[in-house]
């Protein structure tokens, strides 16, 4: 385990390089001034920009401007944003806690939806539930989201009135931003109505969290389904068989255990798809998140916004993909000797 | 001693033409191949075929509802939008957006994705450790988080949007070739060829492309579905192409303000991008059933 850990260390301080060194040479690719590419200050004063050189080291070469670029993330500071001068680390504390929420939701509807699916798919192998299974969870990941969000706002929302369109929770209540998990915030305020605010919170969340699983809920049936089968197949099975346990014994005691733990290892690699999916859900639900954010940016030429907003999806898709990596590896002894990116 | 064959010839098929063998066996996936193939003739055909421009607007004809509609008109079949131009033809002027642009995304990052990972697969060492946690960290972004950074770059619009999608799907390539490569490397018949000196680019041609071929045409389909989606996505969130163009997803953000008095506007080119999407993922579908059946024999 040891190992495994500094090999992964080792990935993540690779991952991180390259990763900041992505967002720095945006501030070179991306059209304008450089300085102001990066730090924001479009109205910068001759003298001020002087200091800004001077912090950036932006006359020096490029190894050195990188350098300083690195200070600057280390102390938080990812510049102003060009269209409404606030700091965009304080605009990303506020909006990434919102597409954590949805995709964390998301997430959770997608496994605990697909997973079962897809066992049941594979215990009824080669059958008509099977076929019926797999040829709708075809419909689901071919389906465009954003139409799908369309089509999911009228129905629930215009005609049959029962789930709000658009937005987290009802105007009418005031939470106060503590962590931004709104759930979380809901509870631990002390606002008298905060049950009322809870149940408004999760019916604004419903609908696009449903959106958003739709596509990685077919994907889980389709990995539940494969490692079950492959479970099904292996030896122990059988030997589980022959010492006389009956199907769903060996399928709650053996089969369910093992094939869970193949699904696991995907949930990492599904992450990435699953927050693409919530960027453009939040578009269509005016979920006030990062996704939402960063296409508002491009549309304001905000460059700092979409360089400082790379940065902390990426780093933030790139801890969860380590994370279940370490989950994995945790529960599954085999992958701990295997070789990792090698 | 009894015959079986009435014909004496005995047929060897090719690799290719037994995957084809299998493919053709499963009657549903023949029907979405044809549903393809008639969406490429579309898209090459479109301006020839279509009833009207997809630009002509018909101003005595807002907002016409399809044809089955009691206030419908039988020459705009399927509707017209707000602007008074045909939904038929747009979505038949699509085909060649959506559509066919996809073909050419997926024809052009296979091509640049399989070279630079049949090279790299050639290399090892540091170099080729460096590369795969290169393409690790590429593939963990998100691919339109990706896209719209390269947008962002090169600004809107939808030729710009073509290279973004095609810059996102190249590490795909890389890492299925890639891979591919080195596991065909370790076999036997490719050390008889390098015995007989064969150098590794000649090894890579004769040796190795003819039995990776497949594998590269299986991720092709699944690029092109998510190629599909992405252009789609794009223009509808206005990224992509813009508006006068009748790209699906471009039609459907067109149509969302009048999404409650003329739902057509929405559902004909959403119904449009499932059908492509649908058709594209069942023959990638097909293809690996019958690649993993001849594996089998």
């Amino acid at each position: 385990m040891l190992i495994f850990t500094l090999r992964r260390l080792n990935l993540f301080i690779f991952t991180f390089i390259v990763l900041t060194a992505l967002s720095f040479s945006l501030s070179y690719l991306f059209p304008g001034d450089t300085l102001i590419n990066l730090t924001g200050q479009v109205n910068a004063s001759p003298k001020q920009r002087l200091f800004l050189i001077e912090e950036y080291q932006y006359n020096s070469n490029v190894f050195k401007q990188y350098w300083a670029y690195l200070g600057h993330l280390a102390d938080g500071d990812l510049g102003i944003s060009i269209s409404s001068h606030t700091p965009i680390s304080y605009e990303i504390m506020n909006l990434l806690p919102a597409t954590i929420e949805l995709s964390v939701v998301a997430l959770f509807i997608a496994m605990i939806i697909g997973i079962p699916i897809g066992f049941i798919a594979a215990i009824n192998h080669e059958k008509l539930t099977d076929k019926a299974i797999l040829s709708i969870s075809m419909l689901g990941y071919s389906i465009p989201i954003f139409w799908l969000g369309l089509l999911a706002i009228l129905v629930f929302s215009i005609q049959l009135g029962w789930l709000p369109s658009a937005g987290r929770i009802s105007l009418v209540y005031e939470i106060e931003h503590i962590t931004g998990i709104q759930f979380i915030d809901i509870l631990i305020s002390d606002n008298p109505y905060k049950w009322q605010a809870f149940q408004d919170a999760t019916l604004h969340i419903i609908m696009p969290a449903c959106v958003v699983a739709i596509a990685p809920m077919t994907i889980f049936i389709r990995l539940a389904r494969t490692s079950m089968i492959e479970v099904l197949d292996s030896s122990y099975i059988t030997a589980a068989k022959t010492k006389g346990l009956t199907f769903w014994q060996i399928i709650y005691r053996h089969a369910i255990r093992n094939s869970l733990v193949n699904v696991i290892r995907h949930v990492g690699l599904q992450f990435a798809n699953l927050v693409t999916l919530a960027m453009v859900t939040e578009v269509i639900f005016s979920w006030p998140g990062i996704g939402r954010w960063l296409i508002e940016s491009i549309f304001q030429r905000d460059y700092t916004a979409i360089q400082g907003g790379l940065l902390a999806l990426s780093s933030f898709i790139f801890i969860v993909h380590m994370l279940t990596d370490f989950i994995y590896a945790a529960l599954n002894p085999l992958a701990r000797d295997r070789k990792h990116g090698a | 001693m009894a015959r079986e064959n009435i014909y004496q010839e005995e047929e060897f098929p090719s690799p290719l033409l037994q995957l084809w063998y299998n493919f053709k066996e499963k009657p549903f996936i023949m029907l979405a191949f044809s549903c393809s193939l008639a969406l490429v003739f579309l898209a090459i055909f479109a301006p020839i075929i279509t009833p009207f421009s997809s630009s002509q607007s018909h101003l005595d004809h807002i907002l016409l509802p399809p044809a089955w509609n009691n206030d419908g008109n039988v020459s705009f079949l399927l509707g017209t939008d707000q602007l008074g131009r045909d939904m038929l033809s747009m979505l038949m002027h699509g085909a060649s957006f959506t559509f066919g642009l996809s073909f050419i995304i997926v024809i052009t990052s296979a091509i640049i994705g399989v070279v630079i990972g049949s090279l790299s697969a050639l290399t090892s060492g540091f170099k080729s450790s460096f590369l795969n946690h290169f393409l690790d960290v590429i593939l963990s972004i998100p691919s339109l988080l990706l896209a719209i950074v390269i947008v962002a770059i090169l600004g809107t619009g939808l030729s710009n949007t073509v290279l973004a999608i095609i810059i996102v799907l190249i590490p795909q390539f890389i890492h299925t070739t890639r891979n591919e490569v080195k596991k065909e490397f370790s076999k036997d018949y490719v050390l008889a060829s390098k015995l007989d000196g064969a150098s590794p680019l000649r090894l890579l041609r004769y040796s190795i492309f003819p039995n990776i071929l497949e594998k590269i045409i299986t991720q092709a389909t699944l690029a092109q579905s998510a190629a599909i989606l992405d252009i789609a996505a794009l223009g509808f969130l206005g990224l992509g192409a813009p508006t006068y163009i009748p790209e699906w997803g471009t039609m459907v953000a067109n149509g969302i303000d009048l999404f409650y008095i003329a739902p057509w506007t929405v559902y004909f080119p959403g119904f449009a991008i499932l059908f492509a999407v649908i058709a594209t993922n069942l023959v990638g579908e097909g293809l690996r059933h019958a690649l993993k059946l001849r594996k089998e024999h």
